[in-house]
């Protein structure tokens, strides 16, 4: 969470971000800074350009106009500045995504592995350590098919932890998850957030939002319909389409 | 008309040196088929029309040409040509093996084209965009995520193309090569005896084929390892199938 007593830095950047599906617009213009620790919630109704959004910053999907600024780097498509923005933003998928066919160590070390960093002995000292930190090190030498679905996520998390940036998107991490192993991946997020990482994660766990993000966004339509403070979000929601969604997703005593 | 067994026993050796025949030829071909068809399946997938029509239009022509009619064209029809007759490539045209390695490899490596195509589109996008946001560069994450993963995929139907093109090998007598079926019709044809040598050439072509499958049974298992139930209840159960 943002420590509100310094100035504030902006790790990310986005300004009159537009994206075309071919005629479909996934992103209207949407601008919005990130500072430096802060933890944002994007949540919307499906189709809203929510993960659009997310995927641009690390461009896994490639912006039409506009302009996305991550800590200093302009992301713009050209191959070293994608390369650049990678390596400081890490990313969490709904479906975990974990490589199958090596441990879980592996999958931690891979990355660092692949792009020359480190010592065998060093990326695998790092790697356990952000397992302990995820509280899966006892999992390290099993396969992610041996791991429930929570425990999966949690390596995901540590995975993207191994490269040590200092951003981290998560897209909706807790969507294909059973009821009982959603906790377990919050708990991990919220610890990540305390600790002052830059976050920005798609989900529509409302509970976590209120009680971590610093500021909610509501998106529909491929636009920012509301940002505010995660209090003012939820008791004070001032555009109709935002609290026309609260009012069908949270239980009716949640928010009078 | 019986089997002869005196007889299996004495074309052993003869029928053992077209086997060594076919399965020369057949390793040659499996390694050009692993060679060329990943870059071939690459410029079939390519973006770029410029590879990607080239690369459909050989696997379209090469699949739908029976391999008889292409080791004619190959032995026969292009010794027609006299500047091939003058070219670099000459020994290869005028050389059997060389027709044959060059025959079967255009066909297996149309087929192989497919096969490795289908395993590398059925390797989940997700985990090269994993991949990706790590950081890895693309060639990477091609070489050290996607062709692994591609291989656990499409081992199974490598395995069929395999087995079906050992023994499809036998079609290269046409073009004069001594393989195993060769050996075994000059043994029919000297003996009038069209049982022994064929059922013992099958015998031969049977023990082969298994031997493949049991490689490929292994390379499979310990491939696909990580599906295995965990280390500490396998073992678990080997001891009490010992016991």
């Amino acid at each position: 969470m943002r420590d509100i007593s310094t100035p504030q830095t902006i790790d990310v950047s986005l300004r009159d971000v537009v994206k075309h599906y071919g005629p479909f617009q996934a992103l209207k213009g949407v601008s919005l800074e990130v500072a430096k620790g802060e933890t944002i919630v994007i949540c919307g109704p499906s189709g809203s350009g929510k993960s659009t959004l997310i995927r641009c910053i690390n461009q896994l999907e490639t912006h039409d106009s506009g302009d996305i600024v991550v800590r200093g780097i302009t992301v713009d498509g050209t191959p070293a500045n994608t390369r650049d923005v990678r390596i400081e933003v890490g990313m969490v998928f709904q479906q975990f995504n974990l490589f199958p066919h090596i441990t879980v160590l592996q999958n931690c070390t891979l990355a660092l592995r692949l792009l020359n960093k480190g010592t065998k002995r060093l990326n695998e000292e790092k790697a356990m350590y952000y397992l302990e930190r995820v509280r899966i090190a006892e999992q390290a030498h099993k396969y992610p098919a041996q791991l429930s679905g929570g425990q999966q996520q949690r390596v995901a998390i540590a995975r993207a932890l191994c490269m040590e940036p200092p951003v981290m998107l998560f897209d909706e991490p807790t969507s294909a998850l059973d009821p009982e192993m959603i906790n377990e991946v919050l708990q991990v997020m919220e610890d990540l957030a305390r600790g002052g990482m830059t976050m920005i994660c798609v989900t529509h766990e409302m509970g976590f939002a209120r009680r971590v993000a610093d500021r909610c966004v509501f998106m529909a339509d491929g636009e920012i319909h509301e940002i505010a403070p995660a209090e003012a979000f939820f008791d004070a929601p001032e555009s109709p389409r935002l609290r026309g969604f609260l009012d069908r997703i949270l239980p009716s005593t949640a928010h009078s | 008309m019986h089997f002869d067994l005196s007889l299996a026993i004495a074309s052993l050796p003869a029928l053992f040196h077209g086997l060594m025949m076919t399965i020369c030829l057949s390793i040659f071909v499996l390694l050009l088929g692993i060679v060329f068809s990943v870059p071939m399946a690459l410029a079939r997938m390519s973006k770029r029309r410029s590879l990607a029509w080239p690369a459909l239009v050989f696997v379209i022509f090469f699949r739908g040409t029976p391999v008889l009619v292409l080791l004619y064209i190959l032995y026969f029809g292009i010794a027609q040509f006299a500047w091939v007759r003058e070219s670099f490539f000459w020994p290869l045209f005028a050389d059997p093996f060389g027709c044959a390695v060059i025959g079967l490899a255009l066909n297996h490596v149309a087929y192989m084209t497919d096969v490795v195509r289908g395993s590398l589109l059925s390797v989940p996008r997700g985990i090269a965009e994993a991949s990706l946001a790590l950081g890895i560069p693309e060639r990477k994450v091609f070489l050290w995520v996607r062709l692994p993963l591609a291989l656990r995929y499409g081992i199974r139907a490598y395995q069929n193309e395999v087995v079906g093109f050992i023994k499809g090998t036998a079609i290269v007598s046409v073009v004069t090569i001594n393989d195993l079926t060769a050996v075994a019709n000059g043994i029919f044809q000297e003996t009038y005896d069209p049982l022994t040598p064929m059922i013992t050439a099958a015998v031969m072509y049977w023990i082969v084929v298994n031997l493949v499958r049991l490689g490929f049974a292994g390379l499979d298992r310990w491939l696909n390892r990580h599906h295995a139930p965990e280390p500490a209840s396998r073992t678990r159960t080997r001891k009490a199938a010992v016991a």
